[in-house]
C-alpha cells in the first residue's frame, strides 16, 4: 500500500493557488497590492490567512480594521468549511489562482460565523473529529485518547505537519476487522443549488449483505439526482478534494484515505462547466 | 483488478490536480510574495535612513548585503544629509524671523487700526460739531438779518422824527422869536407907562410937597397954642425920623431902573398923625393883623443879629416856614405831617395850633394874602388848605402823581398852582375845587412863585419857567447853572430869587429875565432841593440858610455878606422867612428846631433855647 501513504501525503498537501484581493471599497492609504498564497486544502480560511491580513492592514487605516471576511463572487466564504472544500464547491473548473475578496467591513452576520480566535477554529475541528468518531466508532477512540492527543492533532494541522497528525489520526482510522469497516461513514454531501447546506446521513460501508458500498451507492441513497442516468449526459461532479473518484471506488477507503483532517468525507456535487 | 483501478485512478487525479493547481503555480507565487517583501523591507530601510545618522553603522555592522556600494551611498547620503541639515536649520532660523517680523507687523497693524478708529471717531465727532455750527451759523445769519431790518427800520423812523424835529424847532425858534419881540415891546410899552406914571406921581408929590409947604408956611404963620419944647422935640425925632427914613429910601430911588413905591409919604403921615395926639410905635410894631397894606408899604427891616428863641418845631425835620401876611403868626412844616401855628409874642414863639390832615411830611406853607387860609403842599401828592381861625382842614386837593413841592395862591386867591415831582404844574380853581389846568414842565418843580400875569418855576433841570396865567402857557425859560430849589420875589415883583444847588443865588431882573446879581459866600452850601430863601420885606437883603447850619445874610445892593449867624443851628437850615414886618427872621433846620432871629436891641433879650 505505498500508494495509499501517497495518496494520504497527495490529499494532505494539497494546494490551491489563491489571490487576495481587497475589496475596492475598503478605504485604502495607498493602493493595495494582491497577495497570493496557496492555501492547504484540508485546512480553514481563518487559521491560514494571517498573513493575507498583515500585509493589507498596512495599507488600510487601522481604525477601519473590524473582522476580516472573504468572499469569492458575492458569496461569503464560510471558515469553518475546509478550504478545498469550498473551492471545489464555488470555483473548481475556473481560472485559476482562485480571487477571493478581501473584506473588513460589514461582516455579514446573518451568512457566517465569528472567528475571533483560533480557539474558535480548534473547537470546531475537534468537535467534527468527535463527531466523526461517534459516527465511525460511537466514540470509543476519540473518548480513550489524551487531552494531549487531541492537541497533537490540532497542532499537526495547524503547523501542517503531517507525521505528527496522522501520528494520532492513525487510530482513528482503525477498525476492528470483524466489523469491516466502521459503523457509519462520516460523510456530508455539499450542493451549489440547495437550501440545505449538506446532506448528512448515517450510511453503513457494508451493507448487511456484506456488499462493499461504494461511491456510487452512496450518492444514489443520498443524491440520486447527482447521477446522470444511463444515455444522459453527465450533469454533475461528485468531486472529492477537487478530483472526481470513479464511483465504484469502496466508501470504506474514501473515508480512510480521502478523508479531511476532520474525518469526514467531504463530497461536492458540482454542475458540469458547459465550456 | 478492480481495487487497482479505483485507486490508480485516485492516485492519478491527485498528482493531476496537483500539477494544475499547484506546481503551476508554487513558484510564482513564492516569488512574488519574496518581492513583496523586499519591497516592504525597502521601504522601510529607506525610511530609516533618513531621521537617523547611526542606522550607517548598523547596516555596516549588520552585514548589509552589499558593502562597498552602501560606503558610496552612505557617503551621499551623510553629504546630503548634512546639506540638508544646514538648509534646514537657515530655515528655521529665517522662519523665527519672519515670525517675529509678523508679530511686530500684527502690533503696528492694530495700533493703526486704532488710531484709525479714533480718528474716525473724532472726525465723526467734528462732523456733528460742523453740523452743529453750521446750524448756529444759519441762525446767527438769519438773526443778523432780522436785526439789520430793523435797524434799517429804527434808521428811517429816526430820519423821518428828526426831521419833524427840526420842523418843529424851526417852528419853535419862530415862535419864540415872536414871544420875544412881543414880550420886549409889551415891556417897552410897559416901561412907557410905568414913565408916564413916574411922572405922574412926581408932578403929584411935587404938588402935595407944594401945597404941604403952602399949609406949612399958612400953618407957621399962625400962632400956635401949645408948649413948644415937647413938641418941636416930637417934630424934631419924627422929622429926623421921617427924614433918616427917607435918606435910605432916596438913597434907593437913585439907583437905576428900579420901582420905588411911597416910603417918604406913609413915614410923614405916621409923623403928622402923631404931631395930633397919637402916641408912635415903636418902629418895630407891626401893623394889627388883619389891615394888610398891599405891597406898597415897605417895612422896618433890620439884619437880625441873636437868636432870640429857639424851639422844638416839629418831630422830625422841619421842611417849610412862612409868616402870616400881618407877621404874628409863623406857621411851620416838617416830615411829621403836621403844620403848626405858632404866635411871635415879645420874642417868644408860642404855639397857637396845629393842622392836622396831610398823610405825608409837609414841603411847603403859604398863607393867602388875607392870612385867613392856609396852603401847605404834601409828600402825600396832594395840597390842603385850612383856615386859620378854626384849623379846620376845608379843601384837599389831590391829582398830581407825584410830591408836590410847591403850592401857591395865585394873587386873586382864587386859584391855586402847584408844581409836584411829576413834572408837572397844576391850577386849581377853589371855587369849583376841580384842577383847571395841568401844563407839564418837562422837570421837576421845586419851588413856585405867581405874578399878578405869570406864574415862575424853578425846576430840578436847571430852569427857571415863566408861564403866562392867561395863556396858560409857557412863555420863557431861563437857564440856571444848577438845580433851582427856591424862587422869592421881592415886594414889588421886580425881582425874582432864586438859590441853586450850586450854592449860587441868583437875582433874576423880572423885565429883562437876565441874572442881575449873583450872590455866594464861603461856606454857603445849599443843602438840599427844597432849601429856601427869601428876600427882606423891602428887597434890601437876602437871607439863606447853609447845610452846616449857618445863616447867611446878604446885602443886595452890595452883593456881600451882610451878616452870618453860625452859632445857634446845628444841623442844616431848610427854610428861611423874614417876616413882613421885616424885625424878625425865622429859619428852621433839618433837627426840628426853628429859631427865631432879631435884633438884640436894649441887651439882654431872651434867649431861650
Amino acid at each position: 500500500m505505498a500508494d495509499d501513504k501517497d495518496v494520504l501525503r497527495d490529499v494532505w498537501f494539497g494546494r490551491i493557488p489563491t489571490c487576495f484581493l481587497l475589496n475596492q471599497d475598503e478605504v485604502t492609504e495607498r493602493e493595495a497590492e494582491p497577495y497570493y498564497l496557496l492555501l492547504p486544502r484540508v485546512s480553514y480560511l481563518t487559521l491560514v490567512t494571517d498573513k493575507v491580513k498583515k500585509h493589507f492592514h498596512k495599507v488600510i487605516r487601522t481604525e477601519d480594521a473590524e473582522e476580516m471576511w472573504f468572499e469569492y463572487e458575492g458569496t461569503p466564504l464560510k471558515w469553518h468549511y475546509p478550504i478545498g472544500v469550498l473551492f471545489d464547491l464555488h470555483a473548481s473548473n475556473t481560472v485559476l489562482p482562485w480571487s477571493i475578496t478581501v473584506h473588513f467591513k460589514n461582516f455579514p452576520d446573518r451568512d457566517l460565523l465569528h472567528c475571533p480566535s483560533h480557539s474558535v477554529i480548534e473547537a470546531h475541528f475537534m468537535s467534527s473529529i468527535k463527531e466523526a468518531d461517534a459516527l465511525k466508532h460511537k466514540s470509543q477512540v476519540v473518548n480513550d485518547m489524551q487531552k494531549k492527543d487531541h492537541k497533537q492533532l490540532w497542532m499537526g494541522l495547524q503547523n501542517d505537519k503531517f507525521d505528527q497528525f496522522w501520528a494520532m489520526n492513525r487510530k482513528l482510522m482503525e477498525y476492528p476487522t470483524e466489523d469491516g469497516g466502521f459503523r457509519f461513514i462520516p460523510f456530508r454531501i455539499y450542493q451549489t443549488m440547495s437550501d440545505r447546506p449538506f446532506i448528512q446521513k448515517q450510511y453503513r460501508p457494508v451493507s448487511p449483505e456484506g456488499n462493499v458500498h461504494t461511491l456510487g451507492d452512496l450518492m444514489k441513497a443520498m443524491y440520486p439526482v447527482a447521477l446522470s442516468n444511463e444515455g444522459e449526459p453527465k450533469r454533475f461532479q461528485v468531486v472529492i478534494h477537487g478530483i472526481e473518484p470513479l464511483l465504484e471506488t469502496p466508501l470504506q477507503w474514501l473515508s480512510e484515505h480521502l478523508s479531511h483532517p476532520d474525518n469526514f468525507l467531504h463530497i461536492c456535487v458540482i454542475p458540469v462547466p458547459s465550456d | 483488478m478492480e481495487q487497482g483501478v479505483w485507486r490508480r485512478h485516485v492516485s492519478d487525479q491527485l498528482k493531476q490536480r496537483d500539477r494544475v493547481q499547484r506546481q503551476a503555480f508554487e513558484e510564482l507565487i513564492h516569488q512574488y510574495t519574496r518581492l513583496l517583501e523586499k519591497s516592504e523591507l525597502q521601504a522601510v530601510l529607506s525610511e530609516r535612513y533618513q531621521p537617523d545618522k547611526y542606522d550607517l553603522q548598523r547596516g555596516h555592522e549588520g552585514g548589509c548585503v552589499d558593502g562597498p556600494r552602501s560606503d558610496v551611498l552612505q557617503q551621499e547620503v551623510s553629504q546630503m544629509r548634512i546639506k540638508h541639515q544646514e538648509e534646514l536649520t537657515e530655515l528655521h532660523k529665517k522662519r523665527g524671523e519672519l515670525a517675529q517680523s509678523v508679530i511686530e507687523l500684527n502690533n503696528q497693524i492694530q495700533q493703526k487700526d486704532k488710531e484709525i478708529q479714533s480718528n474716525e471717531a473724532k472726525m465723526l465727532e467734528y462732523h456733528q460739531q460742523i453740523s452743529g455750527l453750521e446750524g448756529d451759523c444759519r441762525d446767527l445769519r438769519g438773526l443778523l438779518q432780522d436785526l439789520e431790518r430793523a435797524n434799517q427800520t429804527l434808521k428811517d423812523e429816526y430820519d423821518a422824527l428828526q426831521i419833524t424835529f427840526s420842523a418843529l424847532e424851526e417852528k419853535l425858534r419862530k415862535t419864540s422869536e415872536d414871544n420875544q419881540e412881543l414880550v420886549s415891546r409889551w415891556m417897552a410899552e410897559k416901561s412907557q407907562e410905568a414913565n408916564k406914571l413916574n411922572a405922574e406921581n412926581e408932578r403929584d408929590t411935587r404938588r402935595r410937597q407944594a401945597k404941604l409947604q403952602k399949609e406949612l408956611a399958612d400953618a407957621a404963620k399962625e400962632p400956635l397954642p401949645i408948649d413948644p419944647d415937647d413938641d418941636i422935640e416930637v417934630l424934631a425925632e419924627e422929622a429926623g425920623k421921617g427924614g433918616g427914613e427917607t435918606s435910605p429910601s432916596r438913597m434907593l430911588s437913585r439907583t437905576p431902573s428900579k420901582k420905588i413905591t411911597q416910603p417918604p409919604p406913609g413915614g410923614l403921615l405916621d409923623s403928622i398923625s402923631n404931631i395930633f395926639g397919637r402916641r408912635a410905635p415903636p418902629p418895630f410894631s407891626s401893623s394889627p393883623e388883619g389891615s394888610e397894606t398891599p405891597s406898597g408899604v415897605c417895612a422896618e427891616v433890620r439884619v437880625p443879629t441873636t437868636a432870640i428863641h429857639m424851639f422844638d418845631a416839629h418831630d422830625g425835620e422841619v421842611n417849610a416856614v412862612s409868616f402870616s401876611p400881618g407877621s404874628r403868626l409863623l406857621a411851620t412844616g416838617g416830615m411829621d405831617r403836621k403844620v403848626k401855628l405858632w404866635e411871635v409874642v415879645s420874642g417868644h414863639c408860642e404855639p397857637k395850633g396845629s393842622l392836622t390832615g396831610s398823610n405825608a411830611g409837609i414841603t411847603s406853607i403859604e398863607f393867602d394874602s388875607a392870612g385867613s387860609f392856609l396852603l401847605a403842599a404834601s409828600n402825600d401828592f396832594a395840597s390842603r388848605l385850612w383856615t386859620v381861625e378854626d384849623s379846620r382842614l376845608r379843601h384837599t386837593l389831590t391829582g398830581h402823581s407825584g410830591k408836590v413841592l410847591s403850592a401857591r395862591f395865585l394873587l386873586d386867591n382864587t386859584r391855586i398852582v402847584s408844581g409836584s415831582y411829576d413834572r408837572t404844574l397844576k391850577l386849581w380853581d377853589l371855587r369849583s375845587k376841580v384842577c383847571m389846568k395841568t401844563v407839564f414842565a418837562g422837570s421837576s418843580c421845586n419851588d413856585i412863585v405867581c405874578t399878578e400875569q405869570c406864574v415862575m418855576s424853578g425846576h430840578f433841570d436847571k430852569k427857571v419857567r415863566f408861564w403866562d396865567i392867561r395863556a396858560e402857557s409857557m412863555v420863557q425859560e431861563l437857564q440856571l447853572q444848577g438845580r433851582v430849589t427856591s424862587l422869592d420875589l421881592n415886594h414889588d415883583r421886580t425881582e425874582l430869587l432864586s438859590c441853586s444847588r450850586d450854592d449860587l443865588l441868583n437875582i433874576i431882573d423880572l423885565r429883562t429875565c437876565s441874572v442881575r446879581h449873583t450872590l455866594s459866600a464861603q461856606g454857603f452850601k445849599c443843602g438840599a432841593d427844597w432849601t429856601r430863601v427869601t428876600f427882606s420885606p423891602d428887597g434890601c437883603y437876602v437871607a439863606g440858610g447853609s447845610a452846616d447850619g449857618a445863616l447867611y445874610i446878604w446885602n443886595v445892593l452890595t452883593g456881600k455878606v451882610e451878616r452870618t449867624l453860625d452859632r445857634s443851628h446845628n444841623s442844616a437850615i431848610n427854610s428861611v422867612s423874614w417876616s413882613p414886618s421885616g424885625a424878625y427872621v425865622v429859619s428852621v433846620e433839618k433837627g426840628s428846631k426853628a429859631i427865631l432871629w432879631s435884633t438884640c436891641e436894649g441887651g439882654g433879650a431872651n434867649v431861650s433855647r
